[in-house]
């Protein structure tokens, strides 16, 4: 569910979920977030742990930012006034690690497959 | 079906003792000793080494390629020629059910499975051998030795270094009904990167296995026979692809084997040394 702030910022991130096998160490993917608002605003977007991406916008009633970015944990998308003090509105995709499951090999002496 | 009873008792017996729990070791990433569920592992091995053929006139199996294709799911496994499905698995106790193949018959044909990318010498059909006694010479007939698969429960526990292994057998492909119960234990004893490990074990095959391999109808009838075996093993991994294996199997053949006349030697040697490559 996109978050809604009393001033009904709406963002839309995708993708939401980034699942990663068990060979896999990083999220790489384009990141593709949405707003819109009822009225113009002046905000920034912004991504927590990935302090080189910022972007701005003044008075748009909506705006779109693609990144593509590489990522090991939850990614958290905010948008925040020109200040960058308040956040207006976030949200996060999440990284999902698929569990690797083990068990025990049976061993075959009587073989010549070891 | 009178054979599966023995079978069932010792699974039995291992259900009773599963829950008692000895020293544990824990699967947490992936070894020699611990597979991933659900994925394929394909390697093939290169290199030398070969096995003895106590059938007498029958030239000795040498190994060169050996494909080595396992896949274990939640439940189903499948490792090269066995294949099975877990009933119940802990850290300590495994119950199976399994299909194995027989595996006397590598001795009789160059085309058997276990065979099939190890190259023969040929020649190893022994239909219409002559068969030479002390003080007389007779033709005898030999029939075909086919493929068998065995069925039945395994028991594998483990008690700190010692993993041991419980199969009751039964012959399922409908060609001399016999059984087989087969018991190993085996030990580390170099375990680093380089592993190094000992397996002792017994194999008692019943008479109705060992007639239809080493008997001669009218003329040799053998009752079973308890076959013991000692290996070592040998591997060293060199990259995530690449590893070197080795090992030597020794196998004592029973009297009733190695009396038969279609039997040269006391015993079968297995020898191989090479690289495998991983290939999935």
């Amino acid at each position: 569910m996109p978050v809604v702030t009393p001033e009904s910022i709406e963002l839309k991130v995708r993708p939401r979920v980034c699942t990663l096998s068990a060979d896999d160490e990083f999220c790489q993917t384009v990141v593709r977030a949405q707003w819109r608002s009822p009225r113009d605003e002046s905000l920034c977007l912004l991504i927590v742990g990935q302090p080189h991406i910022k972007h701005c916008w003044e008075r748009h009633s909506k705006g779109t930012y693609s990144v593509e970015l590489t990522f090991s944990e939850d990614l958290l998308v905010e948008l925040r006034d020109p200040e960058l003090r308040d956040v207006l509105a976030s949200e996060a995709v999440k990284v999902i690690r698929e569990a690797l499951r083990l068990r025990y090999r049976r061993r075959q002496p009587w073989s010549i497959f070891y | 079906m009178r054979p599966l009873l023995p079978s069932l008792l010792l699974l039995s017996i291992g259900m009773l003792l599963s829950e008692a729990a000895a020293a544990q070791t824990r699967c947490k990433s992936p070894s020699p000793e611990c597979v991933a569920v659900g994925e394929w592992d394909i390697s093939v091995s290169l290199g030398a080494g070969g096995r003895t053929n106590p059938i007498r006139g029958n030239s000795d199996i040498p190994l060169i390629v050996i494909p080595q294709i396992s896949y274990y799911g939640e439940r189903f496994f499948l490792d090269s020629l066995e294949l099975g499905f877990t009933l119940h698995e802990n850290d300590t106790h495994t119950f199976n059910l399994v299909a194995t193949p027989g595996y006397d018959r590598v001795f009789f044909f160059s085309n058997d499975l276990q065979n099939l990318f190890v190259r023969g010498a040929g020649g190893l059909v022994l239909t219409g051998e002559l068969i030479e006694g002390s003080d007389d010479v007779r033709a005898v007939p030999v029939p075909r030795r086919h493929t068998t698969y065995l069925v039945g429960p395994e028991w594998i526990f483990r008690y700190g270094r010692l993993i041991g292994q419980l199969d009751g057998l039964y012959e399922a492909t409908g060609r001399h009904h016999g059984h087989e119960v087969r018991a190993a234990v085996a030990t580390p004893i170099i375990a680093s990167k380089d592993s190094l490990v000992m397996s002792l074990g017994l194999t008692f095959k019943s008479a109705e296995l060992v007639r239809y391999y080493y008997g001669i109808e009218g003329l040799y009838e053998p009752g079973s026979a308890l076959n013991p075996f000692l290996k070592l093993g040998y591997s060293r991994p060199v990259s995530e692809r690449v590893g070197f294996n080795a090992f030597v199997h020794y196998e004592f053949l029973d009297d009733s084997v190695s009396d038969s006349p279609l039997v040269s030697s006391s015993g079968v040697a297995t020898v191989f040394a090479g690289w495998v490559f991983k290939i999935l």
